[in-house]
């Protein structure tokens, strides 16, 4: 007779009390609606770091395949493609490589088109289209400009390539029939051609494949690739796995997405905090609903019901809103947390709807938390005690029993008491208030100190960095055939309005002797030892091609010496502006055209060049070393040759570098302009270089970055600090408001023994100004004072002090202090009309 | 009916102890109308809830139509006062959100039992409610209230009705008319029932009077 229960019961309730309380209920619905929008803003944000790093991942592998099976007989990668593990499966017919010493550092294959093969690694034809006809070709951007071909159908293409059954290395002519735009951190891509051009070219090639595998569970995928082959007897066919699944790259990704999991760690607490002090203000009422339920008859289970579904309605158009609100605030912010994703929209090219999963789970959590207090504070009682809760503790502080009979009831003293009664609400109220201050007054004097000329002087030498095609990206070779920034376009833009200083950079590649005299302090320093007592050439150790190059030096004095023209700015910038390691720079004499600069290392503190003074043949010409230089990387884009990982280079004016080579095109120029007409100047340049594959760094990208770097440092930590503060001032509020209702019958009893309506409100408006004074006394010093050691640390000792000019501001505070002034006075007045919609009779009434 | 044995209820303990009740006895009879009454804080309102369910005792027996409330636990106590007992407070205790009918019938719905119809319709019409079920709690008068509150309390046939000074809150006449009502339906229904009130006249009314004084029951 005791196990009956209704459950259904709790439907009804709920949703009558979700319909009486309509202003309560709108109010938890808002409050509920920013913690999943929160929720849903920061698990997008980080799933999508994680997927964007997931895909960097996948762009180093080279493919989106968990498994790269390579030389397998098309026997084996049939029976592979039907394990049980594989999901799917992708084949390339590799027919040779591309052997061009242009393509530097790239591995491009040749390779029979596969629409598959092509989708995994993003080899897709985007101009154009794969090829149908036996004499066509695709390929990629950044093979084309190495190669200096244009990108137009119908474009010779002349391939030197060295087959894979290992034949002679041969030079075919195609025609090109569509390209695409390599993401710029592949290393490896195909040039497609049909199977019958395949078979015209390597009539006996074997029948051998490589086999990309995407598996059901990408776990342990080194276990699994072995496990498969295993099965299939072929243990020695040799396999690569993606690297985006690799334990330690997986941590990676974690890792970078934790600080925007962890937001919501603050959301979820704020947001309990939130909705619990919503509903906080008719926790008596609460109380009592549950002990005159449980008087009739409800039992806990019934109880529990209750709040799960009252947790539910609050959750059911919160959620959705919540979602909606969100997503656009990803979609807003996305393009600035995660950059290079091709133009694509980072928000909707990394849509998971995991991230709206969580929130709905944490906004549940939070609602069905914040509606669990209020019962929870009458859990312990009985049905007798709960339906008599006050909310009141029935001690008094030990102060008031000696100073009541020494002062008379004054209205001020009223006012003190009425605040000293919840202390620990003020408290709370201000510690949330003083942390939410200080986090946005701390971001804000964050953001107003970040220096954007400071910034741009220690990131950019110039204002614009212009680069020859085949130099667009740092894996491709420099091609000195490449001539795309033409003299004219040199021409063009130095008569720009704009333009206060410009100057080109030309290098050459030659093959260099050093004898014994000119080889001794090079070899000396990277046999020596650095500060920290390591060999200097082991820090090199990482790179074989510069090992190589050095022990070649190092043993038979041949090496390779980049020779570099260079004129205006970037003389400038590379020799006048330079940190000399020996010698003087003589702008007169190195103008006359006997003089050459040298610079190896970009280290100071030790010599990587040939003695100064000593003689050096470039181009069949003689030229002393007037000083050594540290090397400016920055300045010069693209790669050079393998066989220049170890190089020396010898800077000299542009017209001596133009007699020695006169073939050889511009590599870079850069540009400084007047700044006030950098628009104008910009429109200008992207008009000049449209479709012309040349590169440039803008002075807007920089400003751009800074934008980004900015946006993603200061203004999400300070948006979340501004929903901090909204909470700390709800919380603030609703003190005040639960001050005044909760003392209905109290105000009644001051108004029975004939307070004036007048005094009523002194009552009030005092206790909210001490209130409010109080919290100014505290507030100010304390947000002050550790803003200030926050920020000055921070603009000291932080990885970014490079790019500070601190500037101390509490700007927040003072905007929010008024804001909490008028609050104190307006909030307390609203209530106590409220409260007096009830009459003094009615509300004597109330039992407490 | 009731069976009480050396209850006992007592707050805090040392020099700040206050025994609410020392060791009460009664037995109330199967369709027995008893009233309670005492002054205030003699303990007559913590006797009441202990026999309803709604508070422990510190020491002491209880049984209320055969069972023993010592025994049971939270859950059990819930559905024991939704099922044996009727309860009846001085500020009516309805649910502001649920309609009269609603209020009425709650108990059967936290029940999940089905609503005899002719029954309710019986006791609505013998409480004179039939043109105010419709209504929400708020906008009905006290004594309207509080004879929704008994309707409730009768509706799913408890076989005790507990009433805490139901008629405090209403002026004397209709104070007069609810305790009416009350023994009325107490007794159509062959119902026991409990009632505590200050009203020495309204006490008359009941088969036997209880006077409490300091926790314990001094004479009948």
């Amino acid at each position: 007779m005791l196990a009956n229960n209704n459950l259904k019961i709790c439907h009804r309730l709920m949703w009558r009390e979700f319909r009486f309380h309509k202003g309560c209920s709108i109010l938890l619905v808002t409050a509920l609606t920013l913690v999943s929008m929160l929720c849903t803003f920061s698990f997008a944000i980080g799933f999508m770091v994680r997927s964007g790093l997931k895909y960097s991942y996948q762009i180093q592998y080279g493919s989106t395949s968990h498994i790269l099976y390579y030389g397998l007989n098309s026997v084996q990668a049939a029976s592979v493609a039907r394990h049980a593990d594989v999901k799917e499966t992708v084949r390339l017919k590799v027919l040779g490589l591309l052997s061009d010493d242009m393509l530097g550092y790239r591995n491009v294959k040749l390779a029979v088109a596969d629409d598959g093969w092509a989708a995994a690694t993003e080899a897709v034809p985007v101009s154009g289209r794969m090829p149908e006809a036996d004499d066509e070709i695709a390929m990629d951007e950044l093979t084309l400009q190495s190669l200096a071909i244009p990108r137009k159908e119908g474009a010779k293409v002349q391939l030197r390539w060295t087959p894979v059954d290992g034949g002679e290395e041969r030079v075919d002519t195609f025609y090109l029939c569509g390209w695409w735009k390599s993401p710029m951190g592949y290393t490896e891509t195909c040039a497609w051609v049909t199977p019958n051009a395949a078979g015209r070219l390597c009539p006996d090639a074997p029948d051998y494949l490589d086999l990309g595998v995407t598996l059901y569970r990408p776990r342990n995928l080194d276990r699994q690739a072995q496990e498969i082959l295993r099965e299939q007897g072929a243990d020695k066919v040799p396999y690569t796995t993606n690297l985006a699944y690799n334990r330690a790259r997986r941590q990676r990704m974690n890792e970078k997405a934790f600080p925007f999991y962890l937001m919501n760690i603050a959301v979820v607490v704020c947001g309990i905090l939130m909705v619990y002090n919503i509903v906080r203000i008719s926790t008596v009422q609460n109380a009592r609903f549950y002990g005159r339920v449980k008087s009739l008859g409800m039992s806990p289970r019934q109880i529990g019901r209750f709040i799960v579904v009252q947790a539910a309605y609050l959750c059911l158009p919160a959620i959705p809103a919540g979602w909606l609100s969100g997503f656009v605030l990803y979609m807003v912010t996305a393009p600035y947390v995660l950059l290079g994703t091709g133009g694509e929209h980072p928000a909707f090219l990394f849509l998971n709807p995991a991230p709206f999963a969580c929130s709905a789970l944490l906004t549940w959590f939070t609602a069905f938390t914040a509606c669990l207090l209020p019962a929870r504070l009458v859990s312990g009682s009985r049905p007798a005690e709960a339906m008599k809760y006050t909310g009141l503790s029935a001690a008094i502080p030990a102060e008031d029993r000696s100073g009541a009979k020494k002062r008379r009831c004054r209205v001020p003293f009223m006012a003190l008491y009425g605040i000293r009664r919840d202390k620990k609400k003020a408290v709370f109220a201000a510690a949330s208030m003083c942390l939410s201050m200080t986090l946005l007054c701390g971001f804000w004097t964050q953001y107003i100190s970040t220096d954007e000329e400071k910034y741009m002087r220690e990131i950019a030498y110039c204002d614009y960095l212009i680069a020859d095609a085949s130099t667009a990206n740092s894996l491709q070779r420099y091609n000195p055939a490449s001539h795309s920034v033409t003299p004219e376009l040199i021409e063009e833009i130095a008569g720009q309005k704009a333009v206060t200083a410009i100057g080109t950079v030309r290098t050459m590649e030659i093959p260099m002797y050093a004898d014994e005299a000119g080889r001794a302090p090079i070899v000396e320093s990277f046999e020596g030892e650095n500060e920290e007592g390591v060999v200097r050439k082991a820090y090199m150790s990482g790179s074989p091609d510069w090992v190589s190059g050095y022990e070649k030096f190092r043993t038979t004095g041949e090496y390779i010496g980049i020779a570099s023209g260079i004129d205006g700015l970037a003389e400038s910038v590379i020799l006048s502006e330079g940190e000399y390691v020996e010698g003087v720079y003589d702008a007169e004499r190195f103008a006359a055209g006997n003089y050459v600069i040298a610079a190896g290392a970009s280290e100071t503190s030790f010599v990587s060049t040939p003695p100064i003074g000593s003689s050096v043949e470039i181009g069949g010409r003689q030229f002393k070393i007037m000083a050594a230089v540290s090397y400016k990387g920055h300045i010069i884009t693209g790669a050079d040759s393998r066989e220049a990982a170890f190089n020396v280079s010898y800077y000299m004016p542009v017209q001596v570098f133009e007699e020695l080579f006169p073939e050889c095109g511009i590599r870079n120029v850069l540009v400084n302009i007047d700044h006030n007409s950098q628009k104008e100047f910009e429109e200008f340049l992207s008009k000049k270089i449209r479709d012309t594959g040349i590169a440039v760094k803008m002075r807007s990208d920089y400003q751009w970055e800074f934008g980004n770097a900015l946006f993603h440092n200061y203004v999400i930590p300070i948006f979340v600090g501004a929903v901090l503060f909204l909470i700390g001032i709800l919380n603030f509020a609703n003190a005040l408001v639960t001050g005044v209702l909760i003392r209905k019958k109290e105000m009644a009893v001051y108004e029975s023994l004939g307070m004036t309506q007048l005094q009523l409100r002194r009552l009030l408006v005092g206790e909210g100004l001490m209130y409010g004074g109080m919290m100014t006394a505290f507030l100010v010093p304390a947000v002050s004072l550790m803003t200030w050691l926050w920020t000055g640390w921070w603009a000291v000792y932080s990885a970014s002090a490079w790019c500070v000019t601190w500037k101390y501001s509490l700007l927040p505070m003072w905007i929010a202090l008024p804001v909490l002034l008028v609050l104190v006075m307006v909030i307390p007045l609203g209530c106590l009309h409220m409260i007096r919609k009830e009459s003094v009779t009615q509300r004597l009434q109330i039992v407490e | 009916m009731i069976t009480v044995q050396n209850l006992k209820k007592y707050y805090g303990s040392g020099n700040s102890q206050v025994k609410a009740l020392d060791g009460v006895d009664l037995t109330v009879a199967k369709g027995e109308f008893a009233a309670i009454v005492g002054a205030s804080g003699s303990g007559k309102t913590t006797f009441l809830n202990i026999i309803g369910g709604l508070d422990i005792p510190t020491e002491g027996k209880v049984v209320v139509d055969g069972v023993n409330l010592a025994g049971l636990r939270e859950e059990q106590m819930a559905v024991f006062r939704r099922k044996k007992v009727g309860f009846i407070f001085q500020n009516y205790n309805l649910v502001p959100t649920l309609t009269v009918k609603e209020n009425i019938l709650f108990p059967l719905d936290l029940d999940g039992s089905k609503v005899n119809e002719s029954f309710f319709a019986e006791i609505v019409g013998l409480l004179g409610l039939e043109e105010k079920l419709k209504v929400y709690p708020a906008m009905l008068s006290g004594g309207q209230q509080q004879r929704a509150a008994i309707a409730r309390a009768m509706i799913a046939k408890p076989s005790v009705i507990l009433a805490d000074e139901p008629t405090g809150n209403l002026d004397s006449r209709n104070g007069q008319n609810v305790a009416g009502l009350l023994k009325m339906t107490a007794q159509v229904y062959h119902r026991t029932l409990v009632m505590i009130t200050h009203n020495l006249e309204l006490a008359q009314m009941a088969d036997r009077v209880l006077y409490m004084e300091d926790g314990r029951i001094v004479s009948k």
